[in-house]
């Protein structure tokens, strides 16, 4: 949590709402310890800052097992190429693209070390980053129909935009 | 000859899995790699010419199977003292990353259908079994010609390779077009 202080105090006095939220997200509410910090690590890794990155992994390490760490690593991963190739699918309006082969491994999704629940919950929340409209409306429907309730939706992607967030104002200077 | 939709059948067998003094050999079974895919392969005998080169090419290309969770075994039906023999005398096989199993009484490559209905040994056939024990690949070649291990990756590849991500839902599409 101590890295976390030190990249609260680094944001600027523009971002002091961030700085207050990251707080606030980042505790109590409808998520799991492990969905918290799975969501967080999977966010913080989407949004693409070191620093950010770094003190989000280090508390999640003092948080949560290896696994949920390694869970939202791979969400991070496997969503950054999903939303791009799916996004485009969507985007370009041509029902024949979506009949062809996409041919790319995404072998770890079958096989969350966590639960498939929380997983989806972690590619939900890179998915909101990312900004595709049907990935996003197809991981809430699977993290609901996993059992999650709109309520652990909103807390994560309520920590997906805060990072993200955070991201932005420690590189407007 | 077993084929595709068949389960690979039990076995055990001794095998070459180093040639570090008294680490040579290991027993190895169906049951010795969970959760793994197996990618079994045959050849006829050891010592002969064809066979170092395909064997030498699935060692060079292991990490590209441990990439995709999958276990080579090589196998013929000489004993594996003859397979140490050959792998301490032949400079490509000395660093075989990967068992050389020793079918002699035959078991294996008898329940598999593998054997050579004139020459009595195993046809150069090669087998991809699901973690689930399901073959899902077979290729036989003939006794002369040799295998392309770029090809069994691709298969494997294709075999693994799924749309797995919800993203891939779609809202009742019923009509067909082509792109």
């Amino acid at each position: 949590m101590e890295a976390l202080e030190t990249l609260r105090t680094a944001l600027p006095d523009a971002a002091r709402d961030i700085r207050l939220n990251i707080q606030s997200v980042l505790k109590d509410g409808a998520l799991s310890e492990p969905q918290r910090w799975g969501v967080a690590v999977a966010s913080a890794i989407a949004a693409r800052n070191p620093r950010l990155r770094e003190a989000v992994l280090a508390a999640a390490a003092s948080a949560v097992d290896a696994a949920v760490v390694e869970d939202a690593r791979a969400a991070a991963a496997l969503m950054a190429m999903n939303n791009v190739y799916y996004r485009f699918r969507h985007m370009v309006g041509k029902p024949g693209y979506a009949e062809m082969r996409a041919g790319l491994r995404m072998n770890r999704l079958a096989r969350p070390g966590t639960n498939r629940a929380d997983f989806e919950l972690f590619s939900l929340a890179v998915s909101a980053i990312n900004g595709c409209e049907m990935c996003i409306r197809a991981h809430e429907k699977a993290v609901t129909d996993a059992g999650l309730t709109p309520e652990h939706v909103n807390d994560a992607v309520r920590i997906a935009a805060t990072l993200y967030a955070a991201a932005v104002s420690l590189e407007m200077d | 000859m077993l084929t595709v939709g068949d389960r690979l059948p039990e076995f055990d067998l001794q095998a070459v899995v180093s040639l570090d003094k008294g680490h040579e050999f290991a027993s190895i079974t169906h049951r010795s790699y969970p959760g793994k895919w197996l990618v079994l392969f045959a050849w006829p005998m050891d010592f002969t010419f064809v066979c170092p080169t395909e064997i030498a090419e699935f060692g060079k290309k292991s990490a590209d199977f441990a990439d995709r969770d999958a276990q080579v075994l090589g196998m013929s039906t000489d004993t594996h003292f003859v397979h140490l023999a050959w792998r301490r005398d032949h400079p490509d096989l000395k660093s075989l990353p990967f068992p050389m199993l020793a079918d002699t009484k035959r078991q294996l490559s008898s329940a598999l259908g593998i054997i050579h209905k004139t020459e009595g040994v195993p046809l150069r056939v090669t087998y991809i079994v699901d973690p689930e024990g399901v073959i899902r690949f077979v290729s036989a070649n003939d006794l002369s010609v040799g295998r392309n291990v770029d090809e069994v990756l691709r298969v494997l590849d294709a075999l693994q390779t799924d749309e797995l991500c919800p993203c891939n839902w779609q809202k009742g599409e019923p009509t067909l077009q082509v792109a």
